[in-house]
């Protein structure tokens, strides 16, 4: 009897045991799509009888599969390919300010400036003339104003941008931290947590898009994140960052200090939509938005100047065509002066008062202003210097595109890794799911067999 | 290595996203001809390309100069064309009033077809063109002559750009054309012919055949000094549309797009997508536990 009774606690421990099995494949299955799932395996064990041999099967729990070290590559490669395609992103509306394709650039402008003086040169005395020169300058001028105000304006949204991001570091912590609080309960509870822990790992793959981020398990065996190097989640305890400007305008980020103020962790950002943010702001867009303001000053300047040197039809002498402001925002600054506005007469067409109103000296100078070299340190003509930030914007963005397929691609390999370690295999679960339930089957046959030989048996005795 | 249905999918997003993003760059280039469509699609191409842009603007507003100027000039020759013509009138004149059988009476009344003539040159010299009186060098809103022929202009030459490395003046000098700036006062050996008509003075108007003889000639250089400048001008005008030409066409090598090899390149990655759509549903329906 107590053999029998055995082969029915060994199949009821069966069909705990293969039910489980189909539990947890059913689970896989459902949440093959979910993004951060990590798949399970279930823990089947010979059930220990001591001495004696033959004992059952038993679930002892089940096991994430997942490997730490792909999981920090792939935060590494989310962190490198977000910091990518959002500096991309950004330069992209950069580009679009200096596609001159459409003929309506800042390039065309500065040439109807030269076309007018040019005519200006042809028919000195001539009002229409004159008006069409302040209004190619009044054009050069709105368009340059439109490109540097674009360029200001991306350059506040970026700091909003940031700053939002930084609010979204700030609260994933915040989230990460309780989670490990809740693994930590859980796993006192003798629960095994693995939705918690992948939502965990979701959260902090989130996190690296982000901010550069890195993980490490400590010696208490708390998860350790670090963002910009800096850490801002240790076990159940969350750190923060913050956002301010450095002198130069350009973005200054902190690791708050618990007792107040922070400490400067900027030289660390390298990555995550911050890290992109970072670059396209205070490198890419202000290196071209340096040039073009270099380029804007050194050729109304050099208007100006010969401007000056001329008459206008009224007599009058020393007057410049545009305001300029500092070389550092000229384009944002540069209007047509208000000494000429709205007096063509003022338009410095001679070289001298003897020479009105028919002189046309100035005006042919003001027109060789553009054979000479006046921009980049008397090294490049304006259309020269124009090519050159043309080209050096298209070279910057065409250098983020590559950096987008890079490491867009090398996320790509990781994410392929990650999937094959941890991620659902539809074909093998149903596989397993084959698998458990003839394995249950088997189990409720040997419970019918069982129960037919206990039947056997008893009949025998009773008769 | 295993392979999971996400690592189906993804690989199958990736690879159509990316041949979708060629496709998409093949289009446009296709569609508008252009191998340049943003500078970064080839920046040393978009800078050449600016700088060709800003060129050819360059070159078309100094060819609007010399359009603009050529007219003028056209104008100032024939006017010194008419007073060439007019001196030569004035000459036959004097002859005739150089004769010595002529009385006063007639040479009265040759005087006065020589008053006529001094008229209709002060006429002349005050040609107005598109930028006012033609040859009053820089005094270009007042009439460079008065009645009696007294030039109130001056002799600032009119320069305008056209490429050349140095200003190039364009206008007819009324002073040296008609004024002792040129060598003879024009005015004044009509004036003395008249003068020398109305007195009946024969030696007198026999005296002004030389003199008249130097002022056509005078007035003849000048028409020829503006024949030159109309010359430079188409001259430039050449230079300048070949170098136009010149820029069209290093910008059509630079920034349009081979149409043969554009059309080829979209129809290769049309059916590449055609295909890899193709493939990727076969992969996706591969899935084992369909078959169940």
């Amino acid at each position: 009897m107590a053999g029998l009774t055995q082969l029915l606690n060994v199949a009821r421990d069966a069909l705990t045991a293969q039910s489980y099995a189909l539990n947890v494949t059913g689970q896989n299955i459902s949440n093959a799509s979910t993004p951060g799932y990590v798949r399970r395996v279930a823990q089947l064990e010979t059930q220990n009888l001591g001495t004696q041999s033959g004992g059952g099967v038993v679930a002892a729990g089940l096991k994430r599969v997942t490997n730490d070290y792909i999981e920090r590559r792939e935060y590494q490669a989310t962190g490198m390919s977000s910091a990518a395609s959002s500096r991309d992103q950004t330069l992209a509306s950069l580009e679009a300010l200096f596609n001159d394709g459409g003929g309506t650039g800042l390039g065309a402008a500065l040439s109807g400036v030269f076309a007018s003086f040019s005519a200006l040169a042809s028919n000195p005395n001539d009002t229409t003339t004159r008006a069409n020169v302040l209004s190619a300058a009044s054009a050069f001028a709105e368009r340059a104003n439109q490109t540097g105000n674009t360029i200001s304006q991306m350059q506040m949204d970026l700091k909003q941008k940031a700053q939002d991001t930084v609010d979204q570091v700030n609260q994933r912590a915040q989230e990460i931290a309780k989670l490990d609080l809740q693994i930590a309960q859980a796993t006192m509870q003798g629960d095994d947590a693995s939705d918690l822990k992948d939502q965990r790992t979701q959260k902090i793959l989130n996190m690296s898009g982000l901010i550069n981020t890195h993980t490490f398990t400590d010696g208490k065996g708390n998860t350790v994140v670090q963002v910009a190097g800096t850490t801002i989640v240790d076990g159940q305890h969350a750190g923060s960052l913050s956002l301010d400007l450095n002198a130069d305008g350009s973005l200054k980020l902190l690791a708050d200090q618990s007792g107040g103020g922070g400490s400067e962790i900027t030289q660390f950002l390298t990555g995550g939509t911050l890290g992109g943010i970072k670059e396209a702001r205070d490198k890419d867009i202000f290196d071209v938005s340096k040039q073009l303001n270099q380029f804007v000053f050194d050729v109304a300047t050099a208007i100006n100047t010969q401007h000056a040197a001329g008459v206008g039809a009224d007599g009058s002498t020393g007057r410049n065509l545009f305001d300029v402001g500092p070389s550092t925002t000229a384009a944002r600054d540069l209007q047509v002066s208000v000494d000429v506005f709205d007096h063509p007469d003022r338009i410095a067409a001679a070289s001298n008062v003897f020479s009105l109103p028919g002189g046309s000296d100035n005006a042919v100078a003001l027109s060789k202003i553009f054979d000479v070299p006046i921009a980049s340190g008397g090294t490049r003509t304006a259309s020269q210097a124009y090519g050159d930030l043309v080209g050096s914007v298209g070279s910057t963005r065409a250098s983020a595109q590559r950096d987008v397929d890079t490491h867009k691609a090398i996320l790509q390999q990781v994410t392929a890794m990650h999937q094959s370690e941890s991620g659902v295999s539809l074909d093998e679960e149903m596989v397993n799911l084959t698998k458990f339930q003839s394995s249950y089957q088997a189990a409720s046959k040997m419970i019918g067999v069982a129960d037919q030989l206990m039947q056997t048996l008893l009949g025998t005795v009773g008769r | 290595m295993r392979v999971t249905e996400q690592m189906r999918y993804d690989g199958v997003s990736t690879n159509l996203s990316q041949l979708s993003t060629r496709q998409a760059k093949a289009a446009l280039e296709a569609q508008t001809g252009l191998h340049v469509n943003l500078p970064s699609d080839d920046p040393i191409a978009a800078s050449e390309l600016a700088r060709l842009s800003a060129s050819q603007s360059q070159i078309t507003a100094r060819r609007g100069s010399i359009n603009a100027v050529r007219g003028d000039a056209e104008l100032a020759e024939s006017s010194l064309q008419q007073a060439s013509d007019l001196l030569a009138t004035a000459k036959d004149l004097a002859m005739q009033g150089a004769n010595g059988d002529l009385g006063a009476d007639e040479r009265s009344s040759l005087a006065l077809q020589v008053k006529d003539l001094h008229d209709h040159l002060v006429a002349v010299g005050n040609t107005k063109g598109t930028a006012g009186y033609l040859f009053g060098g820089s005094a270009t809103d007042a009439q460079p002559f008065d009645t009696t022929g007294t030039f109130t202009g001056n002799d600032e030459s009119h320069v305008v750009d056209i490429g050349n490395s140095t200003p190039t003046s364009v206008g007819a000098s009324g002073a040296k054309a008609f004024t002792v700036a040129g060598g003879r006062d024009v005015f004044g050996d009509l004036d003395a012919l008249y003068t020398a008509l109305s007195t009946n003075d024969q030696a007198g108007v026999a005296a002004t055949l030389g003199h008249l003889d130097s002022s056509r000639a005078q007035i003849t250089n000048a028409q020829a000094a503006v024949g030159m400048t109309i010359n430079k001008l188409d001259a430039s005008d050449s230079i300048l549309g070949a170098l136009d030409l010149q820029a069209s066409k290093r910008t059509e090598e630079v920034g349009s797009a081979d149409p043969a090899k554009a059309y080829a390149n979209l129809t290769q990655l049309n059916n590449a997508l055609q295909q890899s759509i193709s493939v990727s549903k076969t992969v996706l329906d591969l899935a084992a536990f369909k078959q169940f």
